[in-house]
Formats: C-alpha cells, structure tokens, sequence
C-alpha cells in the first residue's frame, strides 16, 4: 500500500484586505501525496497556488481543514513546534533561488543541515556530497552572485534535500530560468525523484514543466478540481 | 563567522555606529579611572579620619588651620572619660603656595607633617606604613631626620641617606614610604618640634608672640589626634570634647566623618560617571537604530531562514550576537584608546606625583563585557521582532 506523505482535507484560507474586500484564496481544498510522487499544482494566476504551497510548506496556517504530513498532525501545530517540521520534513524550493547572499553554496546547504539538527561533520559530509552529485564540486566556495541562476537553483536543491525530508515543495523552480537551463534542472528533480523515490510536489505555471510530472492537480478558484 | 560577515555588508554604517560606542566607552574609560583614583584617595583620607577624632583649632576645617591648639588643650582632653590617648600635630605646607601658578593638580600639595613621635597615640585605621625604603620615624629619631611620600621622593629624587632642604633647613631622609595613592604620598613625616618651629617660622604674626615670649612653642598644634578606649562610643566621646570646649575647637568625629565622605564621593562619582553614561547611551541607541535598519533590509533573509527551518529563537540569537559583537569591538577599542590616554596623561604628570588615574585591570575588562552587554541589551528588541516575523509575509517582502 502507497504511503501517503501529504493529506490535505477541507483546507480554507480567507484574507481580509479590508471590512468590504475579503479574499477566499482557497475554498476546501483536498490533496493526497503519496511517497514517490512527482506532482505539479497548476491553475491559473490567482486560483491559490502559492496560498495551498505555504500551507502544505507550514509557512501559513489554514483558517479551517487538517493537514497531515508524514502521518503528523499540522494543522494544530504552533510556531514553536512548526520550524521543526519545516526543517526535518519538508524541502522547499524557491522561484527566486533564495539562497543566503552572504554565504557560500557549501554554507548555504549546511545551514539548513543545521536547521535540521544534523551534526557538524555529518552536515558537512552530506552537503559536500550533495553538491557534488548535483555537478557543483568546484563552486562549494563561492558566493550566489558568483554563481548563474542555474547553479544557484542547484544550490538549492542540494539545501532542500540535505534533512533528507519527506516531501520537497517546489514553487516555480524554472520561473527566473532560460529554457535550456529549466529543462536541466527539471531532469534533476526527475532524476532524485525516479533514482532516490523523493517526493515533489511542484507549482508551476509552465505546461511543459506540469506535463513532465506524473501527476497533475488543477485549482480553479481556490478548489481542487482535478479529476 | 556569518555575524561578521553580516556587519561587513553596510561597512560604513558599522563602522558608524561602532564609532559610537568607541566614544562612549572611551569617555566612560576615562571618567572611570579618574573615579577610580579619587576614590581611592578619598578611601585612604576616610581611613585616616575614621581612626581617631581630630580636634582643631576653632574655625579651622580639615587640612586649614589659621590657628593652634595649647598643649594645655590636649592635656584637658586626655582626661575626658572615654579618651584613650591625645597627639600632637603639627603641618603646613612644604612651600608656600604661589598664587601666580595658575597649573592645578589632581593630589595633595606636599605637606609637613609633624608628630610627637614619642607619645603613645596611634590612629586606628593606620598603624602602620609600607616602606619602600629605610624606615619610618620612632621614639628615638631625631629633630633633624624625615620620610618622604613617594611623589615627593620622585620629584625631588630622593634616597635614604640624602639631604632634603625645606624652608631653609637640612633634614636628613631615612625613609620614603611606598605608594599609598593617597596623602601620605605627598607628606614629609617629621619630628613634632622641628615642624612647630618651622610653623612659627612661616607665620609672622606667631613668630613675633614666639620670639616675645608670649607663645610658646609647645602651644603650636595645628591638630590634636585623639584615640578612644575600647568599649567606647567615639561619637559619644567626640561629643563629650565638644561639650567641654564649646566653640573654641572644632571636633570632627570619625562617624560623622566618614557619612560626610561618603556623600561627597557619592556625589563625585554620581557626576562623573554620569556624564559618562550618557555618552555611552548615545551609543547604545545608535546600536538600536542600526539593528533595526538591518533587520528591516533582510527581513527577506529572516522568511528564507525560517522557511528552511530556523527557530524564532535562532533569529533572536543571531541578531542580538550581532548587536553584542558591535558593542564588543566599539568597547575595545574605546577602551584601548582611553587606557592609552590615560597613561599618557599620568605618565607626563607623574613628575608632580600628580597622577589623575588609576587603571585597573578588572575595571579594564569590566569596561568591554559591559560594553558587550550594552550591544546585547541594544540588538535584544530589534532581534526579539525579526524573531516574530511571520514567514510567509517575510519571503513576500522585494
């Protein structure tokens, strides 16, 4: 039987702008994820593709519904304990790379093994063998602005996946590439996902970037409306 | 490493605001040793006054005396119930001061200071003095032999064995006392005979009844030192004296005394540090508006940190270290450059013996933990917000 990793069930978020303007960004939303998925959300611009990405990431809290994530109740769960998660359960991928200016691509992925709670030699192991898998062995010491969006996108995958998490969220990962470097870094994920069974779940707005996943699920709406 | 690497990202700024404090613990440095010194010469002078009663001659207050006590006083004295044993004293100045010398000096002008080696009464609080060379004067001294404070010996580089002229006399150094900071580092410790006739020298009026007759040379007691018995209130005692004599002398009794000091020197230290905290204060502020413009450029950073894991109280941590280390380097330097000043100072005044501070090594590293401690304390509510900083609208902030 599949594991299921990520189990979404009634999730609602609503945002109050002012007294009159009042914004339901997600309206019920159910989403299953199961151990090995490799699953992109699309839907058009304003449907809560971010809003359902922060919840599941543990970044916001939904207003109602339960989220499960690797068999834990979240939906309860307050900020003392929620930074914990974050760092041992979930992976997360940024659009805009994100990466710590000030640190380098080693520094940048220990510190999240930190994070994590791994120890000192084994965080550096893991990154030091992270980065090299992901092609980046002469770039450990340099800086994001010494890197192309690329190998800082690589940078932070290698971040994403030194906790060994569960599930990685990835919010537009080829949003601030050129095409022939998002087609590299989608066959990593696929690579990880197909070589090592981790776990994606990606938002993107690209239709090749979504048609190269095995799963789909659409938001319209602020609901879930795949088939 | 990051801390600084971060403080490193506006290297002006920092350097600013670590000016800031540099200023402030250099003014606190200063002001603190100067403190540090007065009160170490109040604390010897409270010693003293605090280990006997002094009587006076009327109208005269501590270290003035425009008159004398008659030996017939002290006798009187000596008989009062409760009193132990009565010296006398006599001082005045090494030389007489010039008016035209506009320099001032931090310490005691150099003083003579006369006792009847061979009574009995002794002070208390000081017994005894560390000697650096020789010793010091007793029963069987002669007229003609002295000790000298230390500043006094360096001024006038003098050794045991040398020959010292004062107001046209010869007196032969036997001793020279180790450094006390306090007065008797500016005292010559004479026999009581020789000092009168050098008081009665310096004072026309009293050498004219003196060489009529009228004076007589025990009679010339700038101060009587009187010890009480043990068991004893010295208060009680001092105010017997005062009952007996009335106006005509002035009684300082040792309690009273030394609250008097402790005010005074709570006042002094109350202004000078003060002033100095409010200088550092200056500081402090310019550490909070620093660390708050921070937080505020990489409030971003602080979403990203969270997002992949970092607690509130990490951020808390980082950002407070990064305001304790700012306050660290601004206190050791400021306190690098105003231990040099002031060793500079007192090494051009040492001549005089008129050091102005004292540097100790505990208030030293008192000064640049507490300057951490100030950048702690400055970066603690700006890390405290970065530390609440809702994630998801941190990683949405351009």
């Amino acid at each position: 039987m599949e594991k299921i990793v990520v189990e979404a069930r009634g999730i609602k978020k609503t945002y109050k702008m002012s007294e009159r303007n009042i914004v339901e960004a997600l309206r019920g939303v159910n989403i299953k994820v199961y151990e090995g998925d490799f699953s992109a959300i699309i839907g058009p611009s304003g449907c809560g593709k971010s809003t359902l990405m922060h919840i599941l990431g543990l970044l916001d809290r939904p207003d109602e519904g339960t989220l499960e994530i690797d068999g834990v109740d979240m939906t309860r769960l307050r900020e003392k304990k929620a930074y914990k998660m974050r760092a041992k359960k979930i992976g997360f991928i940024f659009q805009g790379f994100n990466l710590i200016p000030t640190l380098t691509s080693l520094e940048n992925v220990v510190l999240a093994g930190r994070y994590g709670g791994l120890r000192r030699r084994e965080r550096f192991f893991r990154a030091k063998e992270l980065l090299t898998t992901l092609g980046l062995k002469e770039r450990m010491n340099h800086k994001p602005n010494e890197l192309s969006g690329g190998q800082q996108q690589r940078v932070a995958i290698a971040r994403a996946l030194i906790n060994n998490p569960a599930i990685i969220l990835a919010d537009e990962p080829t949003g601030e590439l050129d095409t022939k470097t998002s087609l590299e870094i989608m066959d990593i994920l696929k690579k990880l996902n197909e070589k090592e069974k981790k776990t994606f779940l990606i938002v993107t707005h690209n239709m090749e970037v979504a048609n190269s996943c095995k799963k789909i699920i659409r938001l319209r709406d602020g609901k879930n409306v795949s088939r | 490493m990051e801390i600084f690497r971060n403080m490193w990202r506006r290297k002006f700024r920092t350097f600013l605001t670590i000016f800031g404090i540099v200023i402030g613990i250099f003014a606190f440095t200063v002001m603190g040793s100067m403190a540090l010194k007065l009160n170490k010469m109040i604390s010897g002078g409270k010693q003293y006054i605090t280990g006997q009663i002094s009587v006076m001659p009327k109208g005269a207050s501590y270290g003035t005396s425009t008159g004398t006590l008659p030996i017939d006083t002290l006798n009187k004295i000596s008989k009062i119930e409760g009193v132990d044993k009565v010296g006398a004293l006599a001082s005045l100045l090494v030389e007489d001061q010039n008016l035209d010398d506009a320099s001032m000096s931090m310490g005691n002008p150099p003083t003579i200071y006369g006792a009847d080696n061979k009574s009995d009464f002794k002070n208390r609080n000081w017994e005894t003095m560390d000697m650096r060379e020789g010793k010091m004067l007793n029963r069987d001294s002669k007229d003609d032999e002295i000790v000298v404070g230390i500043n006094i010996a360096t001024d006038k580089k003098l050794h045991v064995g040398d020959t010292y002229k004062i107001r046209g006399r010869d007196f032969k150094v036997v001793g020279v006392v180790n450094k006390t900071m306090t007065g008797p580092d500016d005292y010559v410790f004479m026999a009581i005979t020789p000092s009168r006739e050098l008081l009665i020298e310096s004072n026309p009026f009293m050498k004219s009844l003196y060489e009529s007759g009228r004076l007589k040379l025990d009679d010339v007691n700038s101060m009587a030192g009187v010890s009480w018995k043990d068991g004893y209130d010295s208060e009680k005692v001092s105010d017997e004296i005062k009952d007996k004599f009335g106006n005509d002398v002035s009684v300082m009794s040792p309690v009273k005394m030394g609250e008097m000091i402790d005010k005074a020197s709570a006042m002094m230290n109350a202004i000078i540090l003060g002033s100095a905290m409010l200088a550092l204060i200056v500081g402090l502020f310019s550490i909070v508006n620093t660390m708050v413009m921070s937080i505020s450029e990489r409030t971003k950073e602080i979403g990203i940190k969270k997002a992949i894991g970092a607690s509130g109280r990490s951020i808390a941590f980082e950002y407070t270290m990064e305001a304790g280390i700012i306050g660290l380097v601004g206190g050791a330097i400021g306190m690098g450059l105003g231990a040099l000043a002031a060793t500079i100072i007192n090494n051009k005044m040492a001549s005089k013996g008129a050091e102005i501070f004292l540097l100790q090594n505990n208030f030293l590293v008192g000064v640049i933990i507490f300057s951490f401690v100030v950048g702690i304390i400055a970066g603690f509510f700006p890390a405290l917000r970065a530390s609440k900083l809702k994630v998801v609208d941190a990683i949405r902030e351009l």
